[in-house]
């Protein structure tokens, strides 16, 4: 199963890529995902998929766009 | 009294006349500083239906108890004055040396009246006011006049000046300082223009006074070291606050096309990624240590300083998609001194009322160059276009008529600033009821909608988590005076700030006390508004109406098919009235009134309008 990751912001410097498909196995979850991406786990953070917010527990689905943001504050 | 300076420095113009005022711990208690006392003293020295353009309107500096002293992130002065675009109280506050100065001058705060009977600089320096001509910068634009500023006096000293935008009454010119920082978006800028003050020079050279100078040194000097440590470890300031951009497309909430819509497969050109790679130089305010003035060079060649709020207004939300030329969009707003998010909106609702048939002419979304135009006919008020460009965008709807007024984006006249709430009802609420206009300064709760609440709720806790960071932002760190950006970029604890405060001032305080004062401030803001509009209702807070129509909703994306819903909105801002002890308008009650201590502001106000 292949999801589009995009990192946001400071998020890209930590992990080495803005933007990029990942392999991973059917009926992963946001949190086995997350665990491949070498990013911090000291700052919170905010994952959307397909622009709506979502929970580490959930399952992905082929061909998903996942967001992983700092969680701003906004300016 | 510790902390405070306990003097205000009054100047008129038109007298050529200055004096030191006193003022008392009870004073400095209730209203604390900043847009405390700038609130305070433009409630009780400028009546309503006083012209915000002629003589008897004043221009404040006001400072705070913390302000210019070295903590995180201090060097910021408020500005403000009634404002000749909303027509009611206005202020912002910007990044300047005059914090310190000023402070080291002897004062906490400047009032400027009258009117001067030419062009006039200001220079201030401990006890002496010296009415300088500037006959030779006036004309010129903010960087010509810092520079001629810098040359004279040297390029330690404390500058505000205006450029062209505020030297013709362009309703939304702001205040600039240093290299790239502005000020007093409601049209802080034309008030001091139409002083004829070109800029006013500050140079102190005594101590700020303090309870415990030494333990304010170990304290403040020891948490800006941490707060750029914290920096640096997040990487925060590699895109600053531009990296926001990619994350508000990813979840429909980019300003594109006044607007209209929420994403852009474009918008990766002009992001926090691209910005970084096409770096020149940063810039800061005096005590950061997490400098976010990401500069480069604009198409002309000239160093523009962008953040996300300039990139979002005069980039996508104007389909412009080449950083450099939003750059040069910003360089000509910062040069003019106009302010950038104004600009955006009026440049994108121009566009939209010529494309809807409300207004003639050959400007169109994507068209740069055109826009660059415009920008210097709206600095210059240059013919029929330029006088309604310069006029903001509620005036230029009204002018248009046609229903333009549903996408003119403004609220109470101030235009909205990024972040497109087509679908997100939160900061909505909060673009409704900011104090001054649709300002993010005072709340931003997106995330808060998106992660701990949903996109499509209305209910009570996003109106909580609106109070919860208007006191904050629109309050303690307006107040106190300081800069949010430690605590909401790195998450510096709020905490902190009583300990700075208490170590100045020698007070006990808690952040309690400092929601005390937010609420305060807050409260007397709204019996200004009444004064000056006493018939006004709920409606004055709800945001423009092209976000609650079907019509305007997105056919892809995250929010395809949604839009606000009016009657769960306004259900929204009952919420916020109710937690607000606020009546059916909006306006304090006054057993709300009497809770913050504002009798005496009440019983003034019901000379004008009616209380509840």
């Amino acid at each position: 199963m292949k999801v589009r990751v995009k990192l946001i912001g400071p998020l890209m410097y930590e992990a080495g890529f803005s933007e990029k498909d990942i392999e991973l196995p059917e009926a992963s979850t946001i949190e086995a995902l997350l665990s491949m991406l070498t990013l911090s786990k000291r700052r919170p953070r905010i994952v959307t998929r397909n622009g709506r917010a979502i929970v580490p527990q959930d399952i992905l689905e082929e061909g998903d766009r996942i967001a992983v943001s700092p969680l701003y504050s906004g300016g | 009294m510790h902390g405070w300076t306990g003097s205000i420095l009054r100047i008129n113009l038109s007298t050529k006349s200055f004096r030191r005022e006193s003022y008392g711990e009870d004073f400095a208690r209730t209203w604390v500083g900043g847009r405390g006392f700038a609130a305070k003293i433009l409630y009780e020295e400028v009546p309503p239906g006083t012209d915000p353009l002629g003589p008897d309107n004043k221009f404040i500096v006001a400072l705070g108890p913390i302000a210019g002293i070295p903590a995180p992130n201090t060097g910021k002065a408020v500005v403000a004055a009634k404002s000749p675009l909303t027509g009611f109280y206005g202020d912002g506050n910007l990044g300047t040396r005059v914090s310190e100065h000023l402070r080291k001058a002897g004062y906490d705060a400047l009032i400027i009246e009258g009117k001067a009977d030419r062009p006039t600089m200001l220079f201030i320096e401990d006890n002496k006011v010296e009415f300088l001509p500037a006959g030779e910068v006036w004309g010129k634009g903010t960087y010509a006049t810092n520079d001629f500023i810098y040359k004279k006096y040297g390029a330690g000293v404390g500058v505000l000046n205006i450029g062209q935008g505020g030297e013709n009454l362009v309703r939304y010119a702001v205040v600039r300082s240093l290299e790239g920082r502005a000020g007093g978006r409601p049209g802080m800028g034309a008030v001091m223009g139409s002083k004829l003050l070109k800029a006013i020079v500050v140079k102190g050279t005594r101590p700020i006074p303090q309870a415990d100078p030494q333990a304010m040194k170990a304290l403040g000097f020891g948490d800006l070291k941490k707060v750029g440590q914290i920096d640096k470890e997040t990487g925060w300031s590699i895109q600053s606050t531009t990296g926001v951009l990619a994350w508000c497309n990813e979840v429909a909430g980019l300003p594109v096309r006044n607007f209209r819509k929420t994403h852009h497969p474009e918008a990766w050109k002009i992001d926090g990624e691209r910005l970084n790679n096409a770096r020149i130089a940063t810039y800061g305010c005096p005590n950061c240590t997490m400098r976010c003035g990401i500069t480069i060079h604009d198409r002309e060649g000239r160093e523009s300083e962008l953040d996300y709020e300039n990139i979002g207004l005069l980039g996508s939300n104007l389909e412009i998609f080449e950083l450099d030329q939003v750059g040069s969009l910003n360089y000509l707003c910062d040069e003019y001194g106009l302010d950038t998010m104004s600009a955006g909106c009026v440049l994108s609702f121009y566009a939209d009322a010529i494309e809807h048939g409300a207004a003639s002419g050959d400007f169109k979304f994507g068209d740069a160059e055109t826009a660059k135009n415009l920008l210097t006919m709206a600095a210059h008020r240059d013919g029929q276009v330029g006088n309604l460009l310069a006029d903001g965008s509620l005036r230029m709807a009204r002018a248009f008529g046609r229903g333009s007024e549903a996408y003119a984006m403004q609220v109470k006249g101030l235009e909205v600033a990024a972040y497109n709430c087509k679908f997100i009802p939160g900061q909505a609420l909060a673009f409704g009821v900011a104090a001054i206009g649709a300002h993010h300064r005072e709340a931003w709760i997106i995330t808060f909608e998106l992660k701990h609440s949903t996109r499509e709720s209305y209910g009570p806790e996003k109106a909580a988590k609106v109070i919860e960071l208007q006191r904050i932002r629109g309050g303690m760190f307006e107040f106190l005076v300081a800069c949010r950006f430690p605590w909401i970029e790195l998450g510096w604890g709020l905490d902190n700030y009583p300990k700075y405060f208490n170590a100045t001032t020698g007070l006990n305080w808690g952040l309690d006390d400092m929601w005390r004062v937010a609420d305060r401030i807050y409260g007397l803001i709204k019996l200004n508004y009444l004064r000056e509009f006493p018939h006004a209702t709920r409606q004055g807070d709800y945001p423009p109406a092209v976000w609650f129509d079907p019509a305007n909703a997105d056919t892809d994306g995250p929010i395809a098919g949604r839009v606000l819903e009016r009657d769960k909105y306004d259900g929204l801002l009952q919420h916020y009235y109710d937690q607000r002890g606020y009546d059916h308008r909006g306006i304090p009650t006054r057993a709300t009134l009497a809770r913050l201590g504002l009798e005496k502001e009440a019983a003034a106000a019901e000379k004008y309008g009616s209380l509840t």
